[in-house]
């Protein structure tokens, strides 16, 4: 009976001793250095994804979430989210407009590449793949004459421009390779496009031959290789950026442009907008409010909330919001009074599990000179950087 | 029945024991760790500390033009005199895509504690960026121009001012 109670006095100790922490677990390991830039101009959770100086832009999450590439000053570079091992994909003279993963270690890019253009090419820009690991300043073409890229479930979708009025699709695969090249033609020039929820087809904001602005919507069956217009904006009214495809209709940023008889160096406003997918008269977007100035969208990647860089009124500073297109309601996800939220259609990125948005910021420039203490490299708010705003949760 | 009666004893006593254990190993585990996050005041204190203070009516009146001059005060802070003290200044566009830098640099030989050295610094602000410093498609506003001051000794003290001049 004694050997039994030793025996268990003997089990409690190596219980009790397991369960201790060696000394050295308990020290609190630092932080990233990226992680742990907090800026507190956009609210909190929002984490700072790069630093110094450089005009940043177009954002976009690899398809793991780990890593985020974006341009400065026009060229291209891609991060680790949490840390600033900064990686070069192209030369400092290319000048790309939009960057998209297309698979975990390619990226294409739309720009051009110095000296590549010619005069009568400086309406269209060519796309470009790289692939990680090789020689990373290495691009290869993969077409030219490319006037709006978007990716898709198996690789990219472009638009090309065959004539001056004339515009065509073309689908890639996740390496890049070019699979098919639609022979139906799109009247007019195409400047943005992105696919249906179910990829099957794609909506197109379209410029009109003989219309000055873009103020068209299209929708093209990748299927049937056919397209059919589905809005037309009259007066002056023009389509900014991206329009987005949702089960709950299709989303569009439009407004009318200022003319020289009004521009009186206020900013045009722009409104949020929704249309059926099978055509009809645009509706002001429900659950955003009358007086909401909008600029840039984005879906999320489980088609259930619409990412807004917008304003809840022309005087209001602007903002992130979301739009939960269900319940038509809106939420502002950061709380900046004072800092310049980048409206470019391609200036917000979803991460991929759809729990925060890549944002570009900075606070306003001060027409005086001004001191910081930290190394230009270090400063944040001086520039434009990247930020990852969680939304309704904390960022992957 | 002795037996149940052992076996209970035991248990309780396993049951102590144990609970004794992890609350002593809770308070060792701990108490290291809260040291670790107080600042270290007994070598802090003696350290010797390095200020640098820009004059802003100079910075406001440089333009991009060659022989640009700034004045600055390198101010030892620390209770040690410091000595070899470099001060560098970098020179660089907010366009990152342009070529490099330009950098100029200048040594204060001897700085007691509590004293304070003017650093000259005769400078171009012409050359840098200016062929692509206007907007671009890839950059769509003018670029700023950037001066980074950084003074260090060779016992690795630094100070770093960072001013950013609108275009």
């Amino acid at each position: 009976m004694l050997s039994r109670t030793t025996a268990l006095l003997i089990a409690a100790a190596f219980a009790t001793v397991g369960c201790a922490h060696p000394h050295e677990e308990v020290s609190i390991a630092p932080l990233a250095p990226a992680a742990s830039k907090v800026d507190p101009g956009l609210g909190p959770g929002t984490r700072a994804l790069s630093s110094g100086p450089g005009y940043k832009g177009s954002p976009s999450w690899s398809p793991e979430g780990d890593r985020i590439a974006f341009t400065i000053d026009g060229y291209v570079v891609d991060k680790p989210a949490g840390s600033e091992d900064l990686r070069r994909w192209t030369t400092r003279d290319f000048v790309a407009e939009d960057t998209e993963w297309i698979s975990d270690d390619t990226l294409t890019m739309l720009g051009a590449a110095p000296g590549s253009k010619t005069p009568s090419e400086e309406t269209s820009s060519s796309v470009y793949r790289a692939r990680a690991g090789k020689n990373s300043l290495g691009l290869e073409k993969v077409a030219n004459g490319v006037l709006a890229m978007t990716p898709d479930r198996e690789g990219l979708i472009c638009a090309l421009e065959n004539r001056a009025y004339e515009s065509g699709l073309m689908l890639t695969d996740d390496s890049g390779e070019v699979y098919r090249l639609y022979t139906t033609p799109i009247q007019g020039h195409v400047t943005a496009l992105s696919p249906s929820p179910d990829g099957d087809q794609v909506v197109l904001a379209v410029r009109p031959p003989g219309d000055l602005e873009t103020s068209e919507l299209r929708v093209f069956d990748l299927r049937k290789g056919k397209g059919l217009e589905i809005t037309r904006l009259h007066g002056n009214q023009e389509i900014l950026g991206t329009p987005q495809w949702t089960e709950q209709g299709i989303y569009f940023v439009a407004g009318k442009k200022n003319t020289p008889m009004d521009a009186d160096g206020s900013e045009p406003l722009y409104f949020l907008y929704r249309v059926p997918a099978e055509g009809g008269a645009p509706e002001p977007a429900p659950g955003v409010g009358e007086d909401f100035v909008a600029a840039s969208i984005r879906v999320s990647p489980d088609g259930e909330q619409l990412a807004v860089i917008g304003r809840l009124n022309p005087q209001a500073p602007p903002n992130l919001y979301v739009l939960d297109l269900v319940a038509k309601d809106l939420k502002a996800v950061t709380t900046n009074e004072d800092m310049e939220i980048k409206t470019g259609p391609d200036d917000l990125a979803w991460s991929p599990g759809g729990r925060s948005v890549a944002i570009v910021a900075r606070g306003t420039p001060s027409t005086e000179p001004e001191v910081r203490a930290e190394p230009a490299d270090r400063l944040l708010r001086d520039f434009y950087n990247l930020y990852e705003v969680p939304v309704g949760g904390t960022p992957q | 029945m002795k037996g149940i009666v052992l076996w209970i004893s035991g248990a309780a006593l396993a049951f102590f024991f144990t609970a004794g254990a992890f609350l002593l190993l809770a308070n060792l585990a701990s108490a290291p760790s809260d040291k670790s996050l107080t600042p270290d005041s007994s070598s802090g204190g003696s350290r010797p500390a390095l200020d640098l203070s820009l004059d802003e009516g100079q910075l406001a009146s440089l333009s991009p033009l060659p022989n640009q001059s700034l004045d600055l005060t390198v101010n030892n802070e620390g209770s040690r005199q410091l000595s070899d003290v470099n001060v560098t200044l970098g020179v660089s566009s907010e366009n990152t895509s342009l070529p490099d830098s330009l950098y100029y640099r200048q040594t204060v030989e001897k700085l007691p504690p509590g004293e304070a050295a003017t650093v000259h610094f005769e400078f171009d602000l012409s050359t840098l960026g200016q062929p692509v410093a206007r907007p671009t498609a890839a950059v769509p506003e003018p670029s700023r121009k950037i001066l980074e001051i950084r003074a260090t000794t060779p016992e690795g003290i630094s100070a770093v001012r960072t001013a950013i001049l609108p275009p």
